[in-house]
């Protein structure tokens, strides 16, 4: 994946430039709006990342700039909680919206959701490790044994593999999930997970549902670990 | 403006005055006139005889005084029978018809008050008109006179009064100056500072006690704006001093890769914490601007409730408790559903929190006058009463020696942000703590 990054908070751009190379992505950096606006519209990204505040040029002018010629998938980034610089950038042809503080996992998270935008369908069979998913009959077993799952349950499995491998926040959990979509500040993940994981976790060997404390939870097969 | 009133009424007073005294100095000449006239005409109408006569005329002689104020005519076919020295004057008194008249006398400035009468005939003399005339310049002069005084008592009767109004203008408004200074000093260094309303006039008293109710309600919005800006500041004081502290401690000596590690994590943890508080607190700046929630939706109360119960699911069966749903549930209110769902979450988890002494915690919706209420009861603790109101205040904790910590009680913003949501939408909160059940919650308006 191929994304530019326009920030000129040199900590940010550096954090943001580490974390999405070590993911896998092409990345480059402008640090103004001018650099921006002509890396933006001279070179072919996956995905523009563009702060709302800007030196020379702010993100707006680089967007509407943008948008004259391309349309390239853009998030956009705001240190202000104004609904109007929202309205404004959604306007401008903004595909997303973060409002700073924003955790990486949910910009990694929102980078995802517009790139898949549109792919073929997901396949309906699931399988980690030795655990596998029918999500078209809801159903989930592991080496063969069959793991009884409440609605919810299952829910929050089908969630956590079909990004197999990939860290989610409690906060995008309960979103996934639940359909919270804000900060709520309350241990039901928490509680939630323990209880999948003494049901697909707990009568077996390996561990498949990981805590990544600070950060959250992923379901996927390590070779070294062993419960 | 006094003043003015005054040299009005006063005009008006003057003239009434001087047409009082004037109609009486007509009405005492006239008097003179008359009583004159009779005795006169007693001797006369029996003088019949030009010897008679003659004595009738010196008595005419010394009635009349040397100054001509008084004058007696007498007008007759008959030379012998008449009196008057002057015969321009007889002609001019000749004209003269019974009654009172005014004439103006040859030589004279201004015309003599006269009352004629006629005598009839008596043995020789034929009938005679007799007139009595009376000089009008002493009664002229006296209104004169007092029009001047009465000018000259107005003049002086204007400017006391003038100077009367300003100096009780001044008196009266002393106490007016003094709330004036007495305001002027009043600034955020003095919050406590009120007018002065025990010494004031009744006029003034509400002034003063209105203006002090009005200072009143500022200083605790002051009071609670400066709590909540310490509550803030240690709010951010204590992750921020766990950050930094972690952080030296860590980088003073080398470290295995998973003790850095740990200290990373427990480090996102704090700065997890930061970023609730920040998030939240900017939810609330907005809420406080003014900021109305938009695009709302008319939904089944009852519907969104249950899927924030579901949320919970897991916790309420942890727990060993039972959320009920009673009530109206087909109520239906326009809402923001996040926001609503946002609300409804913060309440369940502070009944979850505050359930003691039972299992059963109820979501009471109710059709209401211009909307629907929900209300969260959970059996626990009674609550003070002094307390109730003040639980959807920012930080704001029952018990203040209670620092409740870490993710699963929230930082103290919980009922802050139902309340924000709640004007959002233009409804209120409201709070109950009644035969050992607490109440919370709010209404959507419809």
């Amino acid at each position: 994946m191929k994304i530019l990054i326009v920030e000129d908070e040199a900590k940010t751009a550096d954090y943001l430039h580490k974390g999405l190379t070590e993911q896998g992505c092409a990345v480059d950096v402008a640090n103004n709006g001018i650099d921006g606006r002509h890396l933006a519209t001279e070179l072919d990204y996956d995905v523009i990342v563009l702060d709302a505040m800007l030196p020379g040029m702010d993100g707006f002018e680089v967007l509407r700039a943008l948008r004259k010629t391309r349309q390239t998938p853009v998030i956009m980034l705001t240190a202000r909680d104004g609904l109007d610089d929202r309205i404004k950038g959604l306007q401008d042809g903004a595909d997303d919206y973060l409002v700073k503080p924003f955790s990486f996992l949910e910009l990694l998270a929102r980078l995802q959701a517009l790139t898949r935008r549109g792919r073929t369908q997901e396949p309906m069979q699931l399988r980690i490790g030795d655990l596998q998913i029918d999500l078209a009959s809801r159903k989930a077993q592991r080496g063969g044994v069959r793991i009884d799952l409440t609605a919810k349950e299952f829910a929050l499995l089908a969630v956590l593999a079909r990004r197999k491998g990939e860290i989610l926040s409690k906060t995008a959990i309960a979103e996934l999930v639940w359909d919270m979509n804000f900060d709520s500040n309350v241990n039901v993940v928490e509680v939630a997970i323990k209880r999948l994981r003494a049901k697909i976790d707990g009568p077996f060997a390996t561990r498949l549902l990981h805590t990544i404390r600070g950060m959250g939870y992923v379901l996927e097969q390590r070779e070294s670990e062993t419960a | 403006m006094f003043a003015l009133v005054a040299v009005v009424a006063f005009t008006l007073i003057g003239a009434a005055l001087y047409a009082v005294l004037h109609r009486e100095l007509v009405r005492q000449q006239m008097d003179v006139l008359s009583t004159t006239s009779g005795e006169m005409m007693f001797s006369l109408t029996r003088m019949g005889t030009a010897e008679r006569w003659a004595r009738g005329m010196a008595k005419m002689d010394t009635l009349t005084p040397a100054d001509g104020s008084l004058r007696f005519w007498v007008v007759s076919p008959d030379p012998h029978f008449s009196y008057g020295k002057d015969a321009a004057e007889l002609a001019s008194i000749a004209e003269l018809d019974d009654g009172y008249d005014e004439v103006l006398l040859p030589g004279r400035e201004r015309p003599m008050r006269t009352f004629a009468r006629t005598v009839d005939a008596l043995e020789q003399r034929p009938a005679v008109k007799f007139v009595v005339g009376i000089a009008t310049e002493p009664y002229l002069h006296t209104l004169h006179t007092f029009v001047i005084a009465l000018a000259a008592l107005l003049l002086a009767a204007v400017l006391v009064i003038m100077l009367l109004c300003q100096w009780m203008a001044s008196v009266g408004l002393r106490p007016l100056k003094r709330l004036s200074s007495e305001a002027q000093q009043i600034s955020p260094a003095h919050p406590t500072q009120r007018l002065q309303a025990a010494s004031l006039p009744v006029e003034l008293d509400d002034l003063a006690h209105t203006f002090n109710g009005a200072l009143d309600r500022l200083q605790s919005a002051y009071t609670q704006l400066e709590a909540f800006n310490a509550d803030v500041a240690h709010e951010l004081r204590t992750p921020l001093t766990n950050l930094i502290g972690q952080t030296q401690v860590a980088l003073a000596r080398p470290r295995g890769v998973q003790e850095l590690e740990e200290t990373l994590q427990s480090n996102l943890e704090e700065l997890d914490r930061l970023r609730a508080i920040v998030n939240d607190m900017l939810f609330l700046a907005r809420a406080d601007r003014g900021e109305a929630a938009t695009g709302l939706v008319n939904t089944v109360v009852a519907d969104e409730v249950d899927k924030t119960i579901e949320f919970f699911e897991f916790v309420l069966d942890d727990l060993g408790l039972t959320v009920a749903v009673e009530g109206d549930i087909d109520a239906v209110a326009p809402m923001d559903r996040a926001l609503f769902r946002r609300a409804v979450t913060n309440l369940l988890q502070n009944a979850i929190q505050h359930t003691r002494g039972g299992t059963r915690i109820v979501v009471r919706l109710e059709r209401q006058e211009g909307g629907v209420s929900v209300a969260i009861s959970n059996p626990g603790d009674p609550i003070d009463a002094a307390h109730l109101p003040r639980l959807f205040d920012r930080f704001y904790r029952v018990d203040a020696a209670r620092n409740d910590q870490g993710a699963a009680h929230g930082h103290g913003l919980g009922l802050a942000i139902v309340k924000a949501v709640a004007s959002m939408h233009g409804g209120r909160v409201f709070a109950v703590s009644a035969d050992g059940n607490t109440a919370i919650g709010f209404n959507l308006p419809r």
